[in-house]
């Protein structure tokens, strides 16, 4: 008996790194499933107005809770038995614990504040709660993901799918926080938390192409520009958004066709940097992520621009009729700070990278 | 010569996306028509004659006969009420959202404007909603009404669907117009001793 535990305690530590990914795994899928509930049920009250806590898009997200749960519970597991470089996971671990923290109370905190206070909004201390949570979560899962392909010196087309897994729960967790601080989607009958329009309009154009270039650059240099990885990346964020923003909304259907437009500028940025595997290169490619940011974040960003430059009432029916019809002001006011901002995105992806794969 | 073919592929391509999203597409969609939803409202009371303590029925059955729509409303209002408490009752209802009671003095949306034009209700009313709406689909209501007081007593009957583009969204077309500005039906039950 003694001689099997003693066989089962050196087996998981012999194992425990690979039990760490395991974890980090789980974590950055159950937030990639959050984060895909989330988008799918804010589409789910423009278009249904539920008027329950019930919904299908709730259960999709608490499904990633329970996994990310998970997913930190293996992680600690893992750590605990690693017998070299814990210092190496120590961050990743932290990040993914205070992410469930969050993560887990917005659950109830949520539906004591639906008790309360009926339907909230987009933005509220319940919402923001969960996309703290989400956020550390996600970059727990991504530091955890991307130190281990490093440790392991891991570089074949798993670990860049493994890649791609750890960075898009992050980039679709970001949105949602710049959503949330800038579509006009949270006043409720108890409280007006809508951002002001020339705040919101400011964080949209600012942070929206800044976090499109972050991540995807960071994706490539932590893949080492590996052709493809941009790619798969922008196409399944592009996939995720248009599935459940733009797919369960009838009238925006034929648009879907103007959407998959946006995987040219993805390819060309793919193109660029593992064609020219530098820092100059990757600005260029950062500033043509940045620019499309408008086509990118269609159709809800409508609703932020409509705000500050039209503030006229848009039914979900009519988003595209009035997307379009801003789309001549939007491009002229944003292309120019669009573009910048995608250059520094970039040039803090090469700082952000090296700090990833940096221990602590 | 392998450089600048790419530098040429990416030239042309993003070119290709910017005419394609800033100029061509938008120019196509904004080029079509807007959804119109129009509502179809048929209403019933069950009796025109009855007797103090006697209740009769109020039956609406509405139907979008025009385009996708997002919301879909059908109101019956009680302009001899202050309050429906004891005297209306739901009896049957299969619209998508919970009805919305609405009392005098609640703030509500009027003139069709989707809630940017508001007044202060002067009598209460209910609120059947549905959304999404497609094409074709019918929905009911049928209220039981037992009035408290001898004489006429007034329902008035509307359905409007969100977007609300132009008089199609809206039925009635024309007649009396209610504390909203909105027209509506009206029916009359004479309340006996």
């Amino acid at each position: 008996m003694e001689i099997r535990q003693t066989q089962f305690h050196s087996s998981l530590q012999k194992n425990s790194p690979k039990i760490f990914l395991i974890g980090s795994i789980l974590a950055s899928l159950g937030i990639l499933l959050v984060t895909v509930g989330g988008s799918w049920d804010i589409t789910n009250h423009l278009l249904n107005k539920p008027e329950s806590f019930f919904s299908p898009p709730h259960a999709l997200m608490y499904s990633g809770v329970a996994i990310g749960l998970i997913g930190a519970a293996i992680s600690f597991l893992g750590y605990r038995n690693l017998q070299e470089s814990k210092d190496v996971f120590r961050l990743p671990l932290q990040l993914k614990f205070i992410g469930i923290f969050l993560l887990v109370g917005a659950g109830p905190f949520d539906y004591v504040w639906h008790s309360n206070f009926g339907l909230d909004g987009l933005l509220s201390p319940p919402h923001f709660t969960l996309l703290g949570g989400m956020l550390f979560c996600s970059l727990g899962g991504m530091f955890g993901i991307s130190r281990f392909l490093k440790t392991r010196e891991l570089k074949n087309n798993f670990a860049n799918y493994l890649l791609v897994l750890a960075t898009l729960p992050v980039w679709l967790a970001g949105s949602g926080v710049i959503s949330s601080l800038s579509l006009p989607f949270s006043n409720t009958d108890y409280f007006e938390f809508n951002p002001e329009p020339t705040f919101a309009f400011v964080i949209a154009t600012v942070a929206y192409p800044f976090f499109i270039s972050l991540i995807c650059i960071v994706t490539a240099k932590l893949s080492n520009f590996k052709p493809g990885v941009i790619t798969i990346l922008g196409g399944l964020f592009l996939l995720i958004y248009g599935m459940t923003a733009i797919v369960p909304n009838f009238a925006l259907l034929e648009s879907v066709e103007f959407y998959s437009m946006n995987m040219i500028p993805i390819v060309m940025a793919d193109l660029i940097v593992s064609f020219r595997k530098t820092k100059k290169v990757s600005f260029v490619a950062g500033g043509i992520l940045g620019s499309g940011f408008y086509m990118v974040y269609y159709p809800y960003i409508m609703y932020t621009y409509n705000e500050f430059l039209l503030g006229k009432l848009v039914s979900p029916s009519m988003i595209y009729h009035t997307y379009f019809e801003l789309m001549p002001q939007v491009i002229q006011f944003t292309i120019i700070p669009a573009v910048i901002m995608g250059v520094i995105g970039a040039l803090v992806a090469f700082r952000f990278s090296n700090k990833i794969l940096v221990k602590n | 010569m392998k450089k600048f073919i790419i530098i040429g592929i990416i030239v042309v391509s993003l070119s290709a996306y910017f005419a394609m999203t800033v100029f061509v597409l938008p120019e196509k969609f904004l080029g079509k028509d807007q959804f119109t939803p129009t509502p179809y409202l048929e209403a019933e009371v069950s009796s025109t004659q009855i007797n103090l303590g006697e209740s009769f029925r109020l039956s609406t059955i509405s139907e979008n006969i025009g385009d996708y729509g997002d919301i879909h409303i059908v109101s019956a209002a009680f302009p001899t009420l202050t309050k429906t408490d004891g005297i209306v009752r739901m009896v049957s209802y299969d619209f998508s959202n919970s009805p919305i009671y609405i009392e005098s003095g609640d703030e509500i949306g009027a003139k069709y404007s989707g809630g940017l034009e508001t007044v202060y209700a002067q009598y209460p009313s209910i609120e059947a909603m549905s959304r999404p709406i497609h094409p074709g689909t019918k929905y009911t209501m049928d209220l039981q009404i037992t009035p408290d007081e001898l004489g006429p007593f007034t329902v008035y009957v509307k359905s409007i669907d969100i977007p609300h583009t132009s008089s199609l969204s809206h039925f009635p077309t024309e007649g009396q117009l209610d504390h909203q500005g909105e027209y509506v039906l009206v029916y009359t039950v004479n309340v006996n001793p």
